[in-house]
């Protein structure tokens, strides 16, 4: 699937509606500007701004709590759309809405590279 | 097509004790619940001739035909209607609206919505806490559970947001749950009113789960059940004891799945949707609700609730909390037996939080009574957010 394999080049292509030009993420059949089905995976710029975060100290699983605390960051994208990661490469206390991220890969697996952010 | 227009009210209710049931059956505590309810209603159980949401846990095609096994296998004779809402754990109260439809047009006489959690179960309906709090993570999505995230840091970035941009604070939370403790500690069947009333201090000094929510912003994980009646006015008046409540307007607003997608993280238009068709439907105003029943799975829920319903403009709410408006004896009593954080999250548990409005419309709150409730609000979410609905009970 075009994201999982561009994180494994370290880009990050996402859709974008070939009718109207409107970015999205996660993943989805219909644009929800114009509902067109049409689109074409598009390289991003990999850098925005914090929307929002939380730093996770209970973690859902004994394998997430050894990474515990870890930040998780919604980030407006350069091309106006959100994404959902963890923030690494900073103290969890240092971390605040509006800051500038760019986006950083994490390779998990041979198979397998998670996207990431990392202050910018 | 002529359809009949019955006047449809909420005829009995019942709940268990909320707690830890694994040593009944969830069928148990289902059909405890039921039987309670009709008691309540003056009602025989053969008489459900409709049942809203899903009946008793079971094997095989059960779940797929949830009305079947109310037929000859358990009330042996064929059910006349089943259906259900979808606004997740609130489907319990949500599913008011059915009920009163399949009455009000004739397609069922006598309808019953109930919810139950009992047994040794892995996941939602475990008492285990580790086990619950696993298989919550995964309600979000893959793209986010991924990163380690948990149902509770999937609200804590609401609330992340809500402070940002209107300046709310720990402090104003807390005093919700502050605020629904103590209403717990004023309902015999609550599952946290034993442990006694607890204060800003307690909140702000318990364990950080997900920035900003701490462990007692959390809801409540436990067992338990409970279930309403729904039927003609004619007939609830031939046997029962208690004053008739009905729903007065209704309305649902489906939101999002993946939070990316909503435009506000801070400020939902999905609830105001709902309440506004809802208080279309009902006639009256926002000024004439005389209490809340907000689904709070955090004590950020009630905030965003209230201020989706449109109760309260954005960031509003924060400070009406923080002020004590929210108690009861406040401006505007909000979960007045303690909600989900203190009464019961078990199950689908809004519910529980419809009965207590059901409970004050009635007169029949004890302790927890709003003099004079007329008119109560009941909004439910599925999700973080994703789904919602608002529902208007009056006494008639």
């Amino acid at each position: 699937m075009p994201y999982w394999e561009s994180l494994k080049e370290h880009e990050v292509k996402v859709q974008k509606c070939s009718v109207c030009g409107t970015f999205r993420f996660v993943p989805k059949e219909l644009c929800p500007n114009c509902q067109s089905m049409e689109v074409t995976w598009t390289t991003i710029a990999g850098t925005g701004e914090i929307y929002t975060f939380t730093i996770v100290r209970r973690a859902p699983t004994p394998a997430y709590q050894e990474e515990a605390p870890y930040t998780i960051v919604h980030v407006t994208m350069a091309e106006g759309f959100r994404m959902i990661a963890t923030l690494k490469g900073t103290d969890v206390d240092s971390v605040a809405i509006g800051q500038q991220v760019k986006v950083a890969y994490d390779d998990v697996t041979p198979e397998w590279t998670l996207l990431t952010f990392a202050p910018a | 097509m002529t359809r009949k227009q019955r006047d449809a009210v909420i005829a009995g209710v019942y709940q268990t004790k909320q707690g830890d049931w694994s040593h009944a059956t969830q069928d148990q505590v289902w059909w405890d619940s039921v039987r309670g309810a009709c008691e309540d209603a003056g009602i025989e159980l053969d008489e459900i001739d409709g049942l809203i949401g899903p009946a008793p846990d079971g094997a095989g095609i059960r779940v797929q035909l949830p009305g079947a096994p109310l037929g000859y296998d358990l009330l042996g004779k064929p059910l006349r209607f089943q259906a259900s809402s979808s606004i997740g754990a609130s489907a319990g109260a949500s599913n008011i609206n059915l009920a009163h439809y399949a009455v009000s047009t004739g397609l069922a006489d006598v309808v019953v919505v109930a919810t139950a959690s009992g047994g040794v179960n892995e996941g939602y309906n475990s008492t285990d806490r580790d086990s619950a709090i696993a298989a919550m993570a995964k309600l979000s999505g893959p793209y986010e559970y991924v990163y380690g995230g948990t149902r509770v840091s999937d609200y804590a970035t609401l609330a992340m947001r809500y402070f940002y941009e209107f300046g709310a604070t720990s402090e104003q939370l807390a005093e919700v749950a502050v605020a629904q403790r103590h209403g717990a500690t004023l309902h015999p069947l609550s599952f946290n009113g034993h442990r006694g009333e607890i204060t800003v201090d307690d909140v702000m000094s318990s364990r950080m789960i997900a920035d900003p929510l701490r462990l007692l912003d959390c809801c409540s994980i436990n067992q338990g059940g409970g279930a309403y009646i729904v039927t003609t006015a004619e007939r609830a008046k031939q046997s029962a004891t208690k004053p008739a409540v009905a729903l007065l307007g209704y309305g649902e607003g489906h939101s999002h799945i993946d939070p990316n997608a909503v435009p506000s993280l801070a400020t939902f238009e999905a609830p105001r949707i709902a309440a506004d068709t809802a208080f279309d439907q009902a006639g009256i105003t926002r000024d004439d609700i005389d209490l809340t029943a907000i689904g709070d799975h955090f004590t950020i829920n009630v905030l965003l609730g209230l201020e989706g319903s449109g109760f309260f403009k954005p960031g509003e709410a924060a400070r009406f909390a923080g002020e004590g408006g929210l108690k009861i004896g406040g401006t505007l009593p909000t979960n007045t037996a303690g909600g989900f954080l203190s009464f019961s999250h078990a199950a689908s548990c809004g519910l529980f939080s419809l009965i207590e409005v059901v409970d004050q419309l009635r007169g029949d709150a004890g302790d927890r009574q709003v003099a004079g409730a007329r008119y109560g609000f009941v909004n439910g979410v599925g999700g973080a957010m994703q789904n919602n609905f608002a529902a208007i009970l009056g006494k008639v």
